[in-house]
């Protein structure tokens, strides 16, 4: 006696990657296509960001935190959270600290010269 | 999150390679063309050119931009301009058939290695390995590109070697 099976149906399209689906199908541009447009802006503003941090990295730099307070160090490396920067030779009014993180919400903005 | 990291990256990339004052929060204010929006933190990135050939970089942290104007557009030498600043350093500039033959000696290495590689993009400039590895030109070890670390790190020994033994 034949059965009846139940069809499962998957909420997302097909990947790109998987044998046998075409990422230029009609089919996926309709499902999919506007996140892969999307997709490749933002990966494409993300690496000249990127290089951007890579370019900032010896450099002396000078961050400015809340209520006015501006510190300047050298810029180490930021993290992939967004969640703090390393820093070396950070100046403060103690002294310079050698290594120190400063926590992303606490800092405005920041600035470096380029050759 | 504020209105300014509510934004789609195709809103952010509206506003790349435009002169820009950006108002952030305690009424600071910045200048400058906009080389590029972290699309993690929202984070604009400004150039400001100085006198003295030398570029000032500042970067306002997401969480802290009020309001972005956008004051000038930029021409194409600017944006040429702008888009070499981070552009790793190219010790030697090669001529396109110089470029063409190092991809095809390459590529030729690759497939003799039984390493499937294809070339991709406009005019086959891209070499592509596995699927999922692509090399620009020069076609050295730092032109490699891949989402997998280990892939990545194997082919650029290769690579490395391979160039070792032209030389």
């Amino acid at each position: 006696m034949l059965v009846p099976v139940g069809v499962l149906r998957l909420p997302r399209g097909p990947e790109g990657s998987s044998r046998g689906f075409n990422p230029a199908s009609p089919r996926f541009q309709a499902l999919l296509g506007g996140q892969m447009t999307a997709q490749a802006v933002r990966a494409n503003l993300r690496q000249r960001y990127l290089r951007g941090l890579g370019a900032a990295r010896g450099r002396p730099t000078r961050f400015y935190l809340r209520a006015g307070v501006q510190v300047d160090a050298v810029f180490g490396a930021a993290d992939v959270d967004a969640v703090a920067f390393q820093v070396d030779a950070l100046r403060t009014p103690l002294g310079v600290q050698a290594a120190a993180l400063l926590r992303y919400t606490d800092v405005l903005a920041y600035t470096f010269l380029l050759e | 999150m504020n209105d300014w990291q509510r934004k789609s990256p195709l809103d952010w990339e509206t506003y790349v390679n435009k002169m820009v004052k950006v108002a952030a929060i305690e009424k600071h204010e910045y200048e400058g063309w906009v080389l590029t929006v972290d699309p993690v933190s929202a984070s604009i990135v400004l150039a400001t050119f100085l006198e003295n050939e030398e570029v000032s970089i500042s970067v306002v942290l997401g969480h802290a931009v009020q309001e972005v104007e956008i004051l000038k557009e930029g021409d194409d030498e600017m944006k040429q301009r702008l888009s070499c600043i981070f552009a790793p350093e190219e010790s030697k500039a090669y001529s396109p058939e110089e470029l063409e033959k190092r991809k095809n000696n390459l590529k030729t290495w690759l497939e003799t290695n039984h390493i499937p590689v294809t070339e991709q993009g406009e005019s086959g400039r891209t070499l592509c390995v596995a699927g999922v590895l692509t090399i620009d030109p020069p076609y050295g070890p730092e032109e490699c590109s891949s989402s997998n670390e280990i892939i990545l790190s194997r082919v650029q020994g290769l690579i490395q070697g391979y160039l070792e033994k032209q030389e």
